[in-house]
């Protein structure tokens, strides 16, 4: 199809793909600025024929138009034009350009409804074979190969987590709520006691699948990026927390502040100590590893295998450390301060989730074009990045 | 320290004695496996508070397995390593140790026991 006759027209597509001329044009004749809604009839019609003339560009006729739209032309006719609107050159790109950006995108959106749903598809995968792990009974060892290469462990673990998170919500908004509307001590009390057995929970499910997928624990894939950015023998680093907490604690008297203190120095003693045996143990991992000979290489293996075992030992009692800090955070506090302090923890992870996920749907630069004037696609991407800000990413 | 002989073995209430008898001989014991990390843990963490522990470990030991099930009987547990007494009490396995550090009772016991010095 040749677009040579209606390169000046401002709703002209030439050059473009022709896949989006129509609903290029669409978008044109909705804006109120387009000049061709007065003088003629639908675009469409001129497309197809090939060569139909307004008014307004019959003194271009004879112009060899390159297939662009060339908006340099429009000001050569000048007074010569009896449009109502005078199209100047910088209202021509403009428009060209926001056509431009409405058609990127749309060819965005295109392709994010596809990851979606090719996501969906294997999500759905995914739960069925979950599915039919349950039903089976968690797997031991590696012989999870059959279902897809789903280890159970972590997979459940994922979901009570994610069941765990949602409760970490229902609790602060309990929480935020009784602390605000100043409760008295004993009603807090019972609020502050229920949010701590809350979190012995997640120790207890951590535990367990600690027993069935170290790996995932140690690893953080349970968590969010930004979590795992910090993440110390499968969790939170408690003395980094206390460092967090000391400044939002509110005024302290001097055997808290002392107590606390103290509670922070122990962490790091005992963090330390668990880091260094966690370092030997990988270190006579190597050593087993990297000195197997070809003859008893099972033998290594196995060797390797046990010593692989006191993994789950060491987040073990990670775990057991982050819990003791909370208890005695608790201990060390009045009521008020410690509805406060566990508060600012759960916002502050709260706000390390939201931080991941706005992290994730970011705008990515190569999704910009190189147009000068991105105001249609800014706007596209900050949609795109709300709709995806309420889901927090658990795999 | 107490002891139940509810086990009619020699080799167990033996065992513990001499345990009892180890551990009462030094301010701070440790009972160890030379090869095990969370021993080593164990370690560092005392002497990471400027504690010097007696340990003993138990596969240098040539009555040492014995030893081991003895302990292992005791904590009720699946690891018999590492077994911290302080002053001749038992405070435990390395969660029992942790739990009394960070709760602020393990430093008094170990000057009470003339382990540290401030």
């Amino acid at each position: 199809m040749s677009f040579q006759q209606h390169t000046t027209r401002g709703s002209s597509k030439s050059g473009e793909g022709s896949t989006d001329s129509g609903s290029a044009v669409n978008t044109l004749s909705n804006t109120p600025e387009s000049p061709t809604d007065h003088r003629q009839p639908p675009p469409r019609q001129m497309d197809s024929a090939g060569g139909i003339d307004s008014p307004r560009i019959s003194g271009s006729h004879s112009h060899p138009a390159a297939a662009k739209a060339k908006p340099a032309q429009e000001k050569k006719r000048g007074p010569g034009s009896n449009s109502d609107e005078v199209l100047d050159a910088k209202t021509l790109r403009r428009l060209a350009q926001n056509r431009e950006a409405a058609r990127k995108s749309r060819l965005r959106k295109k392709a994010y409804v596809q990851q979606l749903e090719s996501s969906r598809i294997r999500l759905a995968q995914m739960e069925q074979d979950l599915q039919r792990a349950r039903s089976q009974g968690l797997f031991l060892g590696g012989g999870g190969a059959a279902s897809g290469s789903i280890n159970s462990g972590g997979a459940i673990f994922d979901m009570e987590y994610s069941r765990w998170l949602d409760n970490d919500h229902r609790h602060m908004c309990e929480l935020r709520t009784a602390f605000q509307a100043h409760l008295s001590d004993g009603d807090l009390r019972v609020i502050v006691e229920g949010y701590i057995a809350h979190y012995d929970e997640v120790f207890l499910l951590k535990g367990a699948a600690a027993k069935s997928d170290v790996f995932h624990l140690i690893t953080g894939m349970w968590t969010t990026p930004a979590e795992r950015c910090f993440l110390w023998m499968g969790g939170f680093r408690p003395s980094d927390l206390i460092k967090m907490l000391i400044p939002q604690l509110g005024p302290l008297t001097e055997q808290q502040f002392m107590g606390i203190c103290s509670l922070q120095h122990s962490s790091q003693q005992a963090e330390e100590a668990l880091s260094q045996g966690l370092e030997q143990l990988q270190q006579s991992l190597v050593d087993t590893i990297a000195n197997g000979s070809v003859n008893d290489n099972m033998q290594h293996m196995a060797m390797a295998l046990g010593k692989l075992a006191n993994l789950e030992g060491f987040v073990r009692q990670a775990d057991n450390l982050r819990q003791q800090t909370l208890h005695q955070l608790h201990r060390l506090l009045t009521i008020r301060q410690a509805a406060r302090c566990f508060l600012v923890i759960g916002d502050y992870y709260g706000r390390l989730r939201a931080l991941s996920s706005l992290w994730a749907s970011r705008p990515r630069e190569s999704m910009i074009a190189a147009a000068d004037d991105n105001s249609c696609q800014t706007t596209t991407d900050l949609q795109m990045v709300h709709s995806s800000q309420n889901h927090f990413s658990i795999f | 320290m107490q002891y139940q002989q509810s086990e009619s073995r020699m080799y167990y209430s033996e065992s513990l004695e001499r345990v009892v008898r180890l551990a009462s001989g030094s301010a701070v014991v440790i009972f160890s496996v030379s090869t095990c990390c969370m021993c080593h843990a164990v370690k560092r963490l005392f002497c990471g508070m400027g504690v010097n522990p007696t340990v003993y470990e138990l596969d240098q030991d040539p009555r040492g397995h014995e030893i081991e099930m003895a302990l292992s009987h005791l904590l009720g547990g699946d690891s018999a390593v590492p077994v911290v007494f302080i002053g001749g009490k038992l405070v435990g396995a390395m969660d029992r140790v942790m739990a009394s550090h960070i709760g602020g009772t393990l430093v008094p016991l170990l000057k009470e026991a003339g382990a540290l010095w401030l």
